[in-house]
């Protein structure tokens, strides 16, 4: 085991995003013997991100298994095996390259349970490095989340913290279906809190991480910490916004943010995920299907990425998706009755 | 470099406006969000508030003149700022964070991110407004069409509906003849960390459990702390208070409610003396008591100021009195202000604390006299005030019996936690590390 | 008699008009399946209890019955949708079969009732299923196209060409780390040999020595299009070599050869060696779906393949050699008849689904309706 000191017997430790999801697979793969990791370069190499790490060294090539290129028969095998005993945890390397792989997710691992009447589970977990600002252009760097979401039978998760990225990536492999993990890659370097041993965060729920009056952010994955310091600044300003970390894109938690809505009466969706027929369409249809319609006193404001595929060049990577500025500006409009 | 004034696109379809007239003469001083000119489209008037404050200069366009959307119509300058020759008029790439300007930002520059939304036709029989105001107007059977709207295209809001509401002689359906009594328990809110002897705080008059902000920022973060709103302040529910007894049960009644032991009890001003009426009632819970501009050591006290604040129903008016509260008025920020009034834009809070400014403070006197108790008191105690208190004055800490310690602040007024608010937070400290040498009594389970 | 097909399929037998290139014998045989057969007696005589024999016999009947049954049905109104007979490939579903126990695994395809019989599914809940009923084996949810016997070991059939070979090979790696001495027997025709899927598939059960069979059940066509016209080697057994495994091209409407050659693809599978391709010959004598018009074959070839009819074949073996007597398959054929009659009834009689439970079986743990 080769774990940083820092991170050894303190119930207080801090760990990357990509050491707590380690820490949540090691956890797996030590009470499981089910439990078996398969993708891309996930054994010696240590995953591309750095993910799986050493686990190979700890568990064994038998259990931490390397595939091929072959995102779609890899797809496919995890089903199987899923089907059959099995819990395997399967990463891709890029959730860009599930594209390759749609058969095996969307027409077997969705539908299977129901197409067979309720006669089988498929407890499948699939990781996605997924979102943009690494400067690796069009077919590395988008945010798949809402095509997935449009599938009755998935679930999909985006975890925003250490915390939420191990307790949910638990959660995911005691849940009996499918569930799809989309790790933002600017998180996995961040750090925070994280406790020992096993904990589980509830898939479906999202969580308030600020609390306020005047405007509801609901942001997911790497848009929550814009919120978050957007927030900040417009605190000094007099506003005072709430801001709901979704972390689950479906099923979605639609009670807690109409709640939020029914009090503050505006809201603003941040997302990375191109801005048309999105998470924020879906968010958005919530509040105006519900009883906080008749709390809405400003037109609701999604920020998404922009209506392009994701550039190359570091200004315009960051333009095609919401930066704090943008949050900001929203907000004022909102709140101010400018919008 | 002074701040431009420009013509802002204030509807979907405008190209241009006409300015209706200035609100400001050239050269006369502006304060930032203040009216500046109304402009006219052919939709709608519109007032334009000042992106800045300081000096108009330089106006270009005399009302009545039409102007495009974006162009630069006059400049703001600093107070000592030189005035030289007009600027060069730089709309093509305004400042996207300048408020004023974010509209015409938006518009000539358009973001990938929040394209304009599509425009939606006129109705004229069909007012625009949002939901939550169609909502509130149709409860009160209140005909939109009559009520002008604040927003863009004249969109009718809530703040719109309740405004014609108070001007129609209405009553708002939350606070009919000023403010319903409401029962329930006061709000607490619980912040820090889990480990050592529990901090409570109690806010005074008019103000609320967000004013410790900054005192809570430089106290050390692993104690928990126990935050009370006083009732009909803060998110506490307006219970009806007939005396300064009544309100301090409501604090007692809050705080056993926390099962506390060993507290360190903080308040200010009216939240002080309560502070003190509860460590005189529960003495072997509490560890020590920290007063900052207490009330009720004597009868004197600025009743003007008191009322104001609690009747201030706008920010000009609430600016004013807020700048009494301390030493320094550059310390009540325009943010600071609008916080304020965030807190306080609910009619029917000001009607209760107009109510309960009368109850407590008859005639601008203070009702209660807490020397009694500050005399009884057995535990650590200690008084903070600031030398140039405007509300009560300081010498009334002089009325304290020799074991109570008295720190006086120099160029500090009412507000010592936020306008010294390291200081403060080093006497609350100095008290901990005291109490801590001491066994404390903590709850079994 | 050569299990390796070429000169069974090619030479003795009428030649399919439709495929260029099979005319002549001279093409080598491709790899042998397991051991080859010694004397003169067929694999499944020499190899198979009588009774083990006459019952595969009656499978095979009973799939032929249960296709025509519910041809029939759909002809009155009774089926909704559509489907994909087998008729004239029962010897192939059968034989791969045979050796199979309840805890092996298929995955089958768009064309899998012969797979769902043939390992053992009840041929009432699978008409309640056509009839989508909720007695049925998906409850109705399914249909013909994902009918599936979990019990029994049928992971399933698949509307997905290619869909469930990759699931198979999922499911032999479960086995292999499980321990469980199971293995996988993956359907597929054709066409699905020219999907990433099979490829893919075939090659990390290669790598890691999974215990599948994979059979490639040659009916000629993908839909219209023929394996000339669609697949560049000359027969889908060569491409066994690119994932250095076995690879051998039987008839598949022999059900001895088809028996033989994954008897020894199951050895080698039970033995940890590894996967297995078989390519199954055959031909459907029905359409791609019931709203084909044929119009890609000729009633010649139809005609031809439709003479070399499985079940004709290995009724005449059982006969030859003395297993089964007229009246013997007299008494099957009744039997069968008795059987799909009241499996149809069943079907008729059970309940309709509950429009109430539509979404119950889209989670596992049902929280909500919508997501």
């Amino acid at each position: 085991m080769t774990a940083p000191a820092a991170v050894l017997d303190s119930p207080l430790r801090e760990l990357s995003y990509a050491e707590a999801i380690r820490d949540a697979l090691a956890i797996a793969l030590a009470e499981d013997e089910r439990v078996v990791l398969m993708g891309e370069d996930i054994g010696v190499y240590g995953g591309a991100f750095q993910v799986s790490g050493d686990l190979v060294h700890r568990f064994g090539e038998e259990r931490v298994i390397d595939t091929p290129i072959s995102e779609l028969g890899g797809a496919g095998m995890a089903v199987g095996a899923a089907l059959t005993g099995l819990r395997p945890i399967y990463e891709f390397q890029f959730s860009d390259f599930a594209t390759l792989a749609m058969e095996q997710i969307v027409n077997q691992a969705a539908k299977l349970r129901f197409m067979l009447g309720g006669a089988v589970s498929v407890p499948l977990v699939m990781r996605f490095p997924a979102g943009s600002g690494t400067g690796a252009a069009a077919q590395h760097s988008q945010s798949l989340e809402a095509w997935f979401g449009h599938v009755p039978g998935l679930k999909v998760v985006q975890a925003a913290t250490p915390y939420d990225a191990k307790g949910l990536l638990l959660a995911a492999l005691d849940d009996p279906d499918p569930v799809m993990l989309f790790e933002h890659k600017l998180l996995y370097k961040t750090k925070g809190p994280v406790p020992e041993g096993r904990y589980t965060v509830p898939i479906g729920k999202a969580e308030v991480c600020r609390t306020g009056s005047n405007v509801t952010i609901v942001a997911t994955a790497i848009m929550v910490h814009r919120a978050l310091e957007a927030a900040e600044v417009l605190a000094q300003e007099g506003i005072d916004a709430e801001v709901i970390d979704l972390r689950t894109v479906r099923p979605m938690d639609r009670e807690t943010v109409v709640a939020s809505v029914a009090k503050t009466s505006r809201l603003v969706v941040a997302y990375e995920g191109v801005r048309t027929l999105g998470i924020g369409a879906e968010v958005s249809a919530s509040i105006v299907e519900s009883e906080a319609f008749d709390y809405l006193d400003a037109p609701i404001v999604r920020l998404g990425g922009a209506e392009a595929p994701i550039p190359y060049n570091p200004e315009l990577e960051k333009a095609a998706v919401p930066q704090v500025a943008d949050i900001l500006s929203a907000v004022r409009g909102v709140v101010r009755g400018t919008r | 470099m002074p701040v431009e004034v420009i013509m802002p696109k204030v509807d979907m379809d405008m190209t241009s406006g006409t300015i209706a007239v200035w609100h400001v003469a050239e050269g006369a001083e502006v304060q930032s969000g203040e009216p500046l000119f109304d402009i006219e489209t052919d939709k709608a008037a519109m007032e334009v508030e000042s992106p800045a404050s300081g000096r108009l200069h330089h106006v270009l366009a005399e009302a009545g003149s039409e102007v495009a959307i974006g162009k630069a119509i006059a400049w703001i300058y600093a107070p000592g700022e030189e005035v030289g020759a007009p600027p060069e008029g730089s709309a093509q790439g305004p400042a996207p964070e300048t408020p004023g300007k974010a509209a015409a930002g938006e518009t000539t520059a358009p973001r990938p991110i929040t394209p304009a939304p599509p425009a939606v036709p006129d109705h004229p029989a069909k007012p625009r407004a949002t939901p939550a105001a169609r909502h509130l107007a149709r409860e009160n059977a209140l005909d939109l069409a009559a009520i002008a709207g604040s927003g863009p295209a004249g969109r009718i809001a809530r703040g719109d509906v309740e405004r014609a509401l108070r001007e129609s002689g209405e009553q708002l359906p939350s606070a009919a003849s000023g403010w319903q009594p409401e029962g329930g328990p006061l709000v607490v809110h619980r912040a820090g960390g889990s480990t050592g002897a529990p901090l409570v705080m109690i806010h005074g008059f008019a103000a609320d459990s967000a004013g410790w902000q900054k005192l809570e920022a430089c106290l050390p973060t692993e104690r928990p702390v126990v935050k009370i709103d006083l009732p009909g302040h803060g998110r506490s529910p307006r219970r009806p208070v007939d005396s300064f007894r009544s309100l301090a049960r409501m604090v007692v009644e809050a705080f056993d409610a926390e099962g506390l032991d060993g507290a360190h009890l903080v308040g200010h001003s009216l939240g002080a003396a309560l502070a003190l009426a509860l460590a005189d009632v529960r003495p072997r819970r509490v560890a020590s008591l920290t007063m900052l501009a207490p009330a009720g050591l004597g009868p004197e006290m600025n009743g003007a100021l008191l009322s104001g604040l609690a009747r201030a129903g706008r920010k000009e008016s609430l600016a004013p009195w807020l700048k009494q509260l301390t030493a320094e008025p550059q310390i009540v920020t325009e943010s600071f202000v609008m916080a304020a009034m965030q807190a306080r834009k609910d009619p029917a809070l000001r009607a209760y604390q107009q109510d309960l400014a009368e109850t407590l403070f008859p005639d601008s006197v203070q009702s209660f006299d807490l020397t009694p108790a500050l005399d009884r008191l057995a535990i650590p105690a200690q008084v903070v005030w600031g030398r140039k208190d405007r509300v009560f004055p300081w010498k009334q800490a002089l009325q304290a019996p020799g074991r109570v310690a008295l720190h006086l602040l120099h160029d500090t007024g009412h507000m010592p936690h936020l306008e010294a608010p390291e200081e403060v937070a080093a006497v609350i400290a100095s008290r901990l590390q005291a109490a801590a040498g001491q066994p404390v009594v903590t709850p079994a389970g | 008699m050569s299990i390796s097909s070429e000169t069974e399929r090619c030479g003795a037998q009428a030649p399919a008009p439709g495929r260029k290139g099979s005319g002549g014998s001279a093409r080598p045989a491709s790899r042998r399946a397991g051991k080859t057969s010694a004397g003169n007696e067929p694999f499944a005589v020499r190899h198979y209890s009588p009774e083990v024999l006459r019952e595969a016999l009656r499978k095979m009947l009973l799939i032929r019955r249960f296709e025509e049954g519910a041809e029939d049905s759909y002809m009155r109104g009774l089926i909704h949708g559509t489907m994909h007979l087998s008729i004239g490939q029962e010897a192939s579903a059968v034989g791969a079969c045979l050796e199979l126990t309840d805890q092996d695994k298929i995955t089958s395809t768009h064309r899998g009732h012969g797979h769902c019989i043939a390992k053992g599914a009840d041929v009432g809940r699978m008409f309640a299923e056509f009839f989508g009923k909720e007695s049925g084996y998906c409850r109705g949810r399914g249909g013909s196209m994902h009918i599936a016997d979990v019990d029994k070991g049928n992971l399933g059939a698949n509307g997905i060409v290619g869909g469930g070979i990759p699931i198979a090979v999922g499911a032999a790696l479960s086995a292999k780390r499980l321990k469980t001495g199971t293995v996988v027997t993956s359907f597929f025709g054709d066409g699905a040999v020219n999907e990433g899927s099979f490829h893919e598939s075939l090659n990390m059960a290669a790598i890691w020595k999974l215990p599948v069979i994979f059979i490639c059940e040659n009916n000629h066509y993908g839909m219209s299009t023929s394996v000339e016209r669609s697949t560049a080697v000359r027969q889908v057994s060569d491409r066994a070599a690119a994932y250095s495994m076995p690879g051998v091209t039987v008839d598949g409407n022999d059900l001895s050869a088809v028996a033989e050659a994954c008897h020894g693809a199951i050895e080698r599978a039970r033995a940890g060696e590894g996967p297995s391709l078989i390519e199954s010959v055959t031909y459907r004598w029905r359409g791609h779906s019931k709203s084909d018009r044929n119009r890609y074959r000729s009633k010649d070839e139809i005609d031809a393949w439709i003479a070399r009819d499985p079940i004709r074949r290995f009724a005449g073996l059982l006969s030859e050699h003395g297993i089964l007597s007229e009246e013997g398959f007299a008494r099957m054929e009744t039997e069968v008849a008795e059987q799909i009659a009241a499996a149809i009834a069943f079907a008729k009689e059970s309940p309709d689904p509950d429009t109430a439970a539509l979404t119950r079986d889209v989670y596992t743990t049902q929280t909500e309706s919508v997501g």
